[in-house]
Order: C-alpha cells, then structure tokens, then sequence
C-alpha cells in the first residue's frame, strides 16, 4: 500500500479526461489545461499512451516510449483475436492486391473507389452469413459502419434505444441521426420494456441498439431476448459484432447465430479492425435496406473505400476463419479465455465477462497511470479504461486474449494482474 | 456577519455533507440554463444535477446558530481558465433552515435563495436526511453503499450563479475527510416541489449517479470565494 499512496501524491494522478473536455469560457483554456496535464504525466516518465509499437501485433511485442525507453511486453492490448493481422497467407494476399491495384482506393465507394476486389468481399461476406435476399455494405472504419448506418436509417424526431455500456460509435450514430436517445440498464430486459412502452406510443420509428459481445465488459448481449421484445412493439433491432464476428456462433457468425436469431435481426454490423486483423466495417442486411444505405449512409458516401491491398488480406481472413482454421482457432480463444478467467475469478472483479474481453476493475481512475506504468514494467500491456468511458470508480484493466496466446503467456499476464492487485490494493480479499 | 462583507472568502466549517448526483434527461436542465452555460453529459442525451446537505454546527460560521443547508445544482462545462475543477455547478436553488444565511447567501453568493426550510432531519449515524417547508417534503436522500472508505481530500468547485442577468462564478474548495462511489441503490426520494423549479423529479425518478459524502462528526471546511462576474 505505500506505492500506492506515493503514486496518488502526484498531481497528474487527480485528473481524467472528462474534466479537460471542454471550458466554459471563450480561450482556449481546455487545451492549455489538457497540455499542462499531459507534460506533467510525461515528465513523470509515465506517458504510456500513443505508444508506438516496432513491430506486428503478435502475442509477444516491443514497444517504445516517448522517453526513448523500449519495452518487450506479452501483448494483452490487441484484439487480433485470431492472429491474422501477421498470418502470412492472408500478408501475401494482401501484397498481391496491393501490386494489381495500388495503395489507394483514391475514391468513394459509390463513385469510383469501388474495384472488384470489394465486390468479391462483399458477396463472400454475404455468402458467409448465407441469408437469402441479404447483402452487405462495405465502410471504411467499423466506427463509419456504425455513424453512417444509425443515421441514415433513423431521423429526426424517431427513437434509438441503447444499452448504457453502449460503445461510442453506436452513442455517436444515434446523436448524428438528431433521433431522440433513450438508455436502458445494461443488459436489463425489463428495463428496455418499460422504456419501450414509454416511447413507443408515438407513431415514430424504434431502433434498439446492442452489441453481441460488450466492448467494456466482456459479456453476452441478450440479443435474443431483445428480438423478442422488440417484435412487440414493432421495434427494430441493430447487433454491433465488432467483438464476436468470427468468434462467436458454431460457424463465427456472431452472438445472433450463437443465440438463434440471426433471421430476426435487422441490421447486423461487423467491424474488421477485430479478428479480421485489418481495417474497415460492415452492415449485413436485407439487400434492399443495403441498396439505401450505399446511398445516403453519409460516412461511406462521403469517404474513400476501404484501399485494396487492406480488401485483399481480409478477403483471405474470411476464407481461413470460415474453413478449419477458423473452427480451430475458435475452440482455442475459448479454452484461453476460461483459462484465464479462472486464474482471475475470485481474486479480482471481472464484472460479468464471459468471454475473451475481461475487464479486471480496479475501480479509482486516480490509481491509472501508475498502473499502466507499473505493468509495463511487469511485462505486460494491458490497456486501461477510465472514466468517463467507463462509470467512475470502475476503472478497469480490459484484457484481450487471442487464440494465439500460450499458457505461458497467460499465466505471466494473470501473475501480473494479481502482483498488481496486490500492490494497489484492488485484490478481493485484501 | 456585516464585518466580513468587504473580505473575498469565507471559511465554513461542516461537521455533516451527504451529496449525490441523479441523472436527467438534458432537455429538463437546458431551459434552465442562460446561453452561455452548458450542462456536462455524461453520455449524449443525459446530464446531472446535484443535490447536496450541509450541516453547519453552531459557529460554524461567526454568530450563527447551527443550520441545515439544501443545495439543487445543474452540472455544467467549467471554466477551466481558472483552475481544473472536480465538477462545475450552476446553482439553481438554495435552502436553509436559517433565515439569516439565506439572506447572506443572496446578497454576498448571488445565490436564488428559495424560502425558508421548516424542518431538516440529519441522521448522521445512518447518513440519511429528511428535507422539507411549508409546501410539504422536498426529499429525502441517504448513502446507498455501507462500505465508506474515507480519505483526507482538498478539491476545488466552480459554482456559477445568475442574479439579475449577470453570470457570477465562484471558486470553492472542500477541505474534508470524504468518499465517493457510483454502487446503485436506494439513495432516496425527490418529491414534486417547488424548489425543484422546472425540473419533473418526482415520476421520472432520477437515478443516482454518484455520491460524496463527508465522515459526518468529522469537521470538513469549505472554503468559499465571493463570485465575480463571468466573462
Ligand atoms: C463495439 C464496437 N463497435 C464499433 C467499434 C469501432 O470499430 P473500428 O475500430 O473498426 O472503427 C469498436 C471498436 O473499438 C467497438 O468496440
């Protein structure tokens, strides 16, 4: 505990980013007060963010610090979930496409940023969740997928209802649409049922929003349940996938396959940026709702297409993930995930996950950066979110296993964790 | 209390301070808000207003007797020219069981004062209170978590104010043993109230946020500068 109390006598430490976001007054007193902030973490030798990594994402990485500091560290940060940001079949898909098409799309997709190579992902794509009459919209960020798709579908005046743990991009979308915001406790059916009957009166459009796997927990979303709410009241459902398309499901589909109700979900949205390794978004839907989308989804229309080489490796991400590596290497980041939240469970909080995001909370943001610095030194990199992406006093450590961790890794990074614990005083049973 | 006018701040000293954080939709504090003062979301759609008790002993400050003092705030984008506050308020109401102290807080704080308190009920022990006038009850608000760790603090609040249209803002600063969390639970009731002013309390039934609460018996010192004009 007198780290812990040493660490907290550093003015940085009674910060978070929330209080820089904006002054009231015309100068621009939030910038200046931010830099101040900033310096001070930096002259403290604790600036871990922005770091720059030296090498791929792999389960083992080096990485340097503004100070000129180089760490190797077991790699807890990424969510290269199945490894294929450095898998060479899908590296040397993607330099094939980068020597027939060039490094830029150089246009919109609905103009002239389209080749052949999105076309061929697209209806590979389509194929791989295998809906009849169903096709998908290709973005250039799963953050794009997510703004453009919200506010395109919803206007004005019409409802978006979403979960409270809800990831920013589907928050940034709903604001975009100008439709009225209503929130429901996380994960609380009962809850989203009685702001359903609340709103619902109202001759307007409903969309309800969840995830299929929660970013900042790490748990299930209902969305089966949520299906079966929402057909009550005429409401339409969106399933962001960003962190269980590949992963979850007996062919990776997402939570709506694991969960059975992939027919019954409206918009379906998948990220690449996740186990596809690369970049980029997507929206699966009923094709005609992907022809207006292509259309008047603001973030794709206004925005280059995702660039070729990029379309190439992902194109062979989702030929390996729907084949027998895929199968294989989804067996595998399930068995790590159980494995490494039973080194976890009971001796620290790890909320409600129950899967290979485990948030390990560690409650006062104060404790953060000397947290951060503290794992480093450990060996490993873990990152942190504070408040106010998550509630005050629910700061957490968000681990990412992949499939691609050993039991050696595990078993240094939970060592860590708990050596951690120990040192700030976030162990159970302190 | 006249000899301390011409003086730029006022030491209170508090031996009891229970404050919590409900959420609101923002629409609610918008209208009560001037132009120029925006109110902080914590996510799109969903801003906070604070309502917080004060228990001041006898001599707490100068001649007065001991008193009970309600607080309703709207959270609000600070001013961060001035320092880096913990939270920005704009003040929206102010009660007392002290006739006196309302006065004084019109006059020298810029404060709405609203009416008199006919009874406020401390339970230090429990960390609940009872508020109400004439018009009936106001609220009722307690500690929903039993597991306080308090820790000796200094923290520094804006408070922003308006009295016959001139924006004021005050530096505060809270000296005090204290505790916050954000467990859910039962943190009380808000009833429908005048001193709510426009803001629909009772049947949306605002969840709670956050709560600071100070070690009650414990004596915490809020030190308190005379607002000037914002600009
Ligand atoms: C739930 C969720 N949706 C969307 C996104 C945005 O995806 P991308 O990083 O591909 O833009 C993320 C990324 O962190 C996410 O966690």
């Amino acid at each position: 505990m007198d780290q812990i109390k040493k660490e907290l006598k550093q003015p940085y430490t009674e910060y978070t980013l929330d209080m820089f976001l904006r002054s009231a007054g015309k100068d621009h007193a939030e910038i200046h007060q931010f830099n101040r902030w900033r310096e001070e973490v930096i002259k403290a030798g604790k600036y871990t963010f922005e770091i720059p990594h030296l090498y791929a994402q792999k389960s083992e990485i080096e990485v340097q610090r503004i100070t000129g500091e180089k760490y190797n560290l077991i790699n807890f940060a990424s969510y290269n979930y199945l490894g294929y940001s450095y898998h060479p079949e899908v590296l040397s898909s993607a330099k094939e496409a980068l020597d027939t098409y060039g490094l830029g799309a150089t246009g919109s997709p609905l103009l002239n940023g389209t080749f052949n190579l999105h076309k061929i992902f697209e209806r590979k794509l389509a194929e791989y969740f295998g809906l009849e009459g169903y096709g998908v919209s290709l973005f250039s960020s799963g953050y794009g997928a997510n703004i453009g798709v919200i506010s395109a579908y919803i206007h004005k005046g019409e409802h978006v209802v979403l979960d409270r743990s809800s990831h920013a991009s589907l928050f940034d979308g709903a604001l975009l649409s100008q439709g009225k915001i209503t929130l429901f406790k996380h994960n609380d059916i009962e809850h989203l049922e009685k702001v359903l009957k609340r709103i619902s009166h109202e001759n307007s459009r409903v969309l309800i929003c969840t995830e299929g796997v929660y970013s900042a927990d790490g748990d299930y979303g209902k969305v089966k349940e949520i299906v079966q709410v929402a057909k009550r009241y005429d409401a339409k459902v969106l399933v962001d996938e960003a962190h269980s398309l590949l992963l979850a499901g007996s062919n990776g589909k997402g939570v709506a396959e694991e969960q059975g109700v992939l027919e019954d979900v409206d918009l379906i949205i998948g990220t690449f940026s996740k186990s596809f390794a690369g970049v980029g978004g997507c929206l699966y839907a009923k094709e005609e709702i992907i022809n207006y989308i292509n259309y008047y989804a603001r973030s794709r229309v206004f925005s280059c297409a995702i660039d070729p080489a990029v379309t190439g490796g992902l194109i062979k991400a989702l030929e390996l993930a729907g084949g027998s590596d895929g199968k294989i290497k989804r067996v595998k980041i399930k068995k790590n995930a159980k494995y490494f939240r039973s080194k976890l469970f009971g001796k620290v909080d790890i909320g409600t996950s129950e899967t290979w995001i485990i948030p390990v909370i560690y409650g006062h943001e104060r404790i953060t950066i000397p947290l951060s610095d503290f794992l480093h030194k450990e060996g490993v990199d873990i990152s942190l979110m504070m408040f106010p992406a998550v509630p005050k006093n629910k700061s957490r450590l968000r681990v990412f296993v992949t499939s691609e961790h050993s039991k050696e890794h595990m078993d240094k990074g939970a060592d860590a964790i708990l050596k951690a614990a120990k040192k700030f005083g976030f162990l159970l049973d302190d | 209390m006249t000899k301390r006018e011409n003086i730029d701040l006022l030491v209170w000293n508090f031996d009891f301070a229970l404050s919590t954080f409900y959420e609101i939709e923002s629409w609610q504090v918008e209208k009560l808000l001037p132009p120029r003062i925006i109110p902080m979301e914590v996510t799109p759609g969903v801003a906070l207003i604070n309502i917080t008790v004060f228990n001041f002993p006898e001599g707490g400050l100068g001649k007065l007797p001991e008193f009970q003092e309600l607080i309703l705030s709207i959270i609000v984008l600070p001013d961060l020219s001035r320092d880096v506050p913990k939270f920005a308020m704009y003040v929206i109401s102010l009660s007392s069981t002290c006739q006196e102290h309302l006065d004084h807080s019109s006059d020298y704080y810029k404060l709405p004062s609203f009416k008199k308190l006919s009874f406020g009920n401390i339970d230090k022990k429990n960390i609940n209170v009872e508020f109400g006038d004439s018009d009936g009850k106001i609220l009722t608000m307690q500690n929903c978590n039993p597991q306080a760790n308090y820790r000796n603090e200094k923290r520094y609040f804006q408070a922003f104010t308006t009295k016959n249209e001139v924006i004021y803002v005050a530096d505060i600063y809270i000296r005090a043993k204290l505790f916050d969390h954000q467990q859910s639970g039962y943190t009380g009731k808000l009833f429908n109230h005048p001193f709510f002013k426009q803001l629909e309390v009772e049947d949306t039934e605002p969840v709670s946020y956050l709560q600071m609460i100070a070690a009650p018996n414990v004596l915490g010192q809020q030190i308190y500068y005379r607002p000037k004009k914002f600009i």
